[in-house]
């Protein structure tokens, strides 16, 4: 497994908000968790991120123990459900901000920079500031902030939360494609049951602080706690199959 | 028909207004103008050529005025930008403010007059460093609670942002709170320029008649009834504010409410 | 290493933004009842029944929330009515230029152009004169140094005013109140009901804090009632330091006794402004 979670616990005040979180993860797959806003989603993110301390558990990252490490030194990359570009700096200056903190050259950052805005369609965009570019195509440049430091592992809170229907599903469909492209590992929050199965090559469900991952997409079908069954029965006595004469 | 007196009444607004810049600046320039008399006896700038003069002392009191100001702006701004982030985080954030607030609202000169056996027993009466010191602990509560607005969630997410894309606390710092304070910096600077600019209870207090900045000049001006000098020191006082006004006039108003 | 840089930038806030005020306050009680000052000798609170007992604090108090009071409603009058009738004009690049001037002007100089204005050989004076109202300068009634404080509240009006009108413009702007009002005439307001019921609370709602501010400021104020005031009764801070920086050493204690009430006062103040301040921007 590339990515190790082990009896990870938090609680704030009295309340438990992650309860004995243990999972794995392949590399270059992406794992979507499906849970409703308050069931300790963001909290397990911010863990893997460091950004959160957790009370007890370990993580590991490629067979090592990342639990003592820094953020910065993590290589994860954690991308809030706002776009959160930097407003005083241009498209190219936001994409090439994780490069520059590195002191890469200039020229390697350039073509760095060039390749990933042709990668996010974004041509003819470099030079404009954050507040004259779209919801979407904030959220892209986004991602490829993020993508381009080449992190180990990719954690996505809600991303595509504020967008519009259409916008949406050209977001998941160019998120597929830079996920294979850049070979990405990453974990997808949503609360949206299509977004859930569609994005990710396992799924897993999350309620009041404790995963479940299934082994396959029929396992999360079947189980009634994740709504699907709502869903089936829903869409199905609106076109009562077979008996309909359509 | 009716008649629109809004245009009167704007236009009458706009001169009242312009009324004391225009009338200091033509007061400066008079002598000699005793009353009944309606224009003064002598009109011109020998006022102003005698500011010159060491004895009258305006433009080392306009130095001086301005070395305080720079500095109490500079390091109130500064070290209010810091040391809110503290309190912005701290779970007591409400309490912590609330202690802000005291000084904050309590008259400068009582403040001064409170304070003023502290000063002498630290050697800072009297002099130029006692002053600063006096009229930072003003500038520094209005500081801190200008940039209490500054730390949200918001710029929380901007920092760990920066961590996990790889920075340091140093590069989250340089490259973006503080690009993303300037305009506030700006305003805050301006303003607790300003606040040093115009003070005169506790400067006169602390300072004892031996820091003589602009606004102490005024005073002195009005005490020996030297109206000329005094509207000369005044413009001295109310110009720069003028141009820095002038200036940063968009931003100065954006963060107030 | 985190925690560290906040509790060091927390002693600090401390150090600076807490001590001196406690150091003042903690000093001034102690001048108050004998306990600090060269010729007090022992604890007693004859300094308090004295101030109590002349009364010259509860005049200054009443004379100055007086003063204060009329200043603020007059100038948030004055800036609402300016601000509702010419929000559009004062938009205009020239003129959002010009309404930002009067805040160069410091309390001093406002009290220096009042007393060049109003005082009895003053700018006014000289037209009444030559208009044959008066004869000579003492005819000239008293608008400065007046029992009425007249030139005090003039001066402090000059002041505020402008803060008021530029504040006023921009919440009318930040709340949408245009929009508002349009929405509230649709919806079938009069012109009266839409300032009633719309216009007035919003932009009065947003400003309060900010009104209750400068009612404490001006309280406080000293160089314009310094400039402007009349022997007696004085402002709080004006009776405060005369007291405290006179050459009859007994009476300093008195002055410290007034610095005390006043900070107490000052202090309940701010803890009413604050916690009414956050009750109101978490319901908004």
């Amino acid at each position: 497994m590339f990515l190790e979670v082990k009896n990870v616990v938090k609680s704030f005040q009295q309340e438990q908000v992650v309860k004995d979180l243990s999972f794995g993860l392949e590399a270059h797959k992406t794992l979507s968790i499906l849970g409703k806003s308050g069931c300790g989603k963001t909290t397990m993110l911010k863990i893997l991120g460091g950004l959160v301390k957790p009370d007890s558990g370990h993580i590991l990252l490629n067979g090592n123990l990342i639990d003592e490490q820094s953020p910065s030194d993590r290589h994860i990359v954690y991308l809030y459900q706002e776009d959160l570009l930097f407003p005083h700096l241009t498209i190219f200056e936001n994409i090439a901000f994780g490069l520059r903190l590195k002191k890469m050259p200039r020229e390697e950052v350039n073509a760095k920079v060039e390749n990933m805005v042709h990668s996010l369609e974004l041509e003819g965009q470099e030079t404009k500031m954050p507040h004259q570019l779209s919801g979407g195509q904030r959220q892209r440049v986004s991602f490829g902030r993020a993508i381009i430091t080449n992190p180990s592992l990719l954690l996505l809170d809600e991303p595509f939360g504020s967008l519009d229907t259409g916008t949406r599903q050209r977001m998941q469909e160019l998120f597929k494609k830079l996920a294979a492209e850049f070979r990405i590992t990453s974990l997808f929050v949503t609360h949206d049951l299509k977004e859930a199965i569609l994005m990710g090559d396992e799924i897993a469900y999350m309620r009041s602080g404790q995963l479940t991952v299934y082994p396959d997409k029929e396992g999360f079908i079947r189980d009634p706690a994740t709504g699907v069954q709502d869903e089936i029965a829903f869409w199905g006595e609106l076109l009562p199959g077979s008996s309909n004469p359509l | 028909m009716r008649v629109n007196w809004k245009p009167f009444v704007l236009t009458l607004v706009v001169l009242l207004t312009l009324f004391p810049f225009v009338y200091l600046v033509l007061l400066s320039l008079a002598s000699q103008w005793r009353f009944p008399a309606l224009l003064p006896g002598y009109f011109g700038l020998d006022n102003w050529r005698t500011i010159w003069a060491s004895e009258v002392g305006l433009v080392s009191s306009f130095l001086l005025s301005t070395l305080i100001s720079l500095s109490v702006a500079t390091v109130s701004t500064l070290s209010g930008f810091l040391i809110s982030r503290s309190v912005a985080y701290h779970p007591r954030k409400r309490l912590l403010t609330l202690f802000t607030y005291f000084p904050y609202l309590l008259a400068p000169v009582v403040l001064a007059a409170c304070l003023s056996y502290f000063f002498l027993k630290l050697g800072l009466f009297g002099n130029v460093t006692g002053v600063i010191v006096a009229q930072f602990m003003i500038t520094f509560p209005y500081s801190l609670i200008f940039f209490s607005s500054f730390w949200s969630e918001r710029t929380k997410s901007f920092e760990e942002l920066v961590f996990t894309l790889g920075g340091t606390r140093r590069q989250a710092f340089v490259k973006v709170l503080l690009p993303l304070a300037r305009g506030m910096l700006l305003i805050c600077f301006f303003q607790t320029f300003l606040i040093s600019w115009f003070e005169y209870g506790l400067t006169s207090i602390i300072g004892v008649g031996k820091v003589q900045t602009l606004t102490i000049k005024v005073f002195l001006f009005i005490k020996e009834a030297n109206f000329y000098y005094g509207a000369l020191s005044c413009c001295l006082l109310i110009f720069p504010p003028v141009v820095l006004l002038y200036l940063n006039k968009k931003y100065v108003f954006n963060k107030l409410v | 290493m985190k925690n560290r840089r906040l509790h060091i930038g927390l002693l600090l806030f401390v150090l600076i933004g807490v001590l001196p005020f406690v150091s003042a306050f903690v000093y001034a009680v102690l001048y108050s009842v004998g306990l600090a000052g060269v010729v007090n000798d022992g604890f007693t609170l004859r300094f308090w029944a004295a101030v109590w007992n002349s009364g010259e604090f509860l005049r200054s108090f009443g004379y100055s929330a007086g003063i204060a009071g009329i200043s603020v409603v007059v100038s948030v009058s004055a800036a609402m009515w300016l601000t509702l009738q010419f929000k559009r004009e004062l938009q205009h690049r020239w003129l959002s230029f010009v309404i930002y001037l009067p805040l160069a002007i410091p309390g001093v100089v406002a009290a220096f152009f009042m007393v060049q204005l109003f005082a009895k050989s003053g700018l006014f004076s000289r037209f009444a004169y030559h208009l044959g109202w008066i004869a000579e300068a003492r005819e000239f009634p008293d608008l400065i140094n007046d029992p009425y404080a007249l030139g005090i509240m003039l001066a402090f009006i000059t002041i505020v005013t402008p803060f008021f009108v530029l504040l006023f413009l921009n919440v009318y702007q930040n709340e949408r109140v245009a929009e508002l009002t349009e929405l509230a005439e649709s919806l079938g307001a009069n012109k009266k009901q839409v300032l009633w019921r719309v216009t007035l609370p919003i932009l009065l709602r947003k400003t309060w804090t900010l009104i209750g501010l400068y009612f404490i400021f001006l309280l406080g104020s000293y160089e314009v009632p310094l400039i402007l005031g009349q022997e007696s009764p004085q402002m709080l801070s004006v009776l405060i330091i005369r007291e405290i920086k006179q050459y009859d050493l007994s009476k300093i204690s008195e002055g410290y006794v007034v610095a005390v009430i006043y900070t107490i006062f000052v202090s309940l103040a701010a803890v009413l402004l604050f916690y009414r301040k956050k009750s109101t921007t978490d319901a908004g």
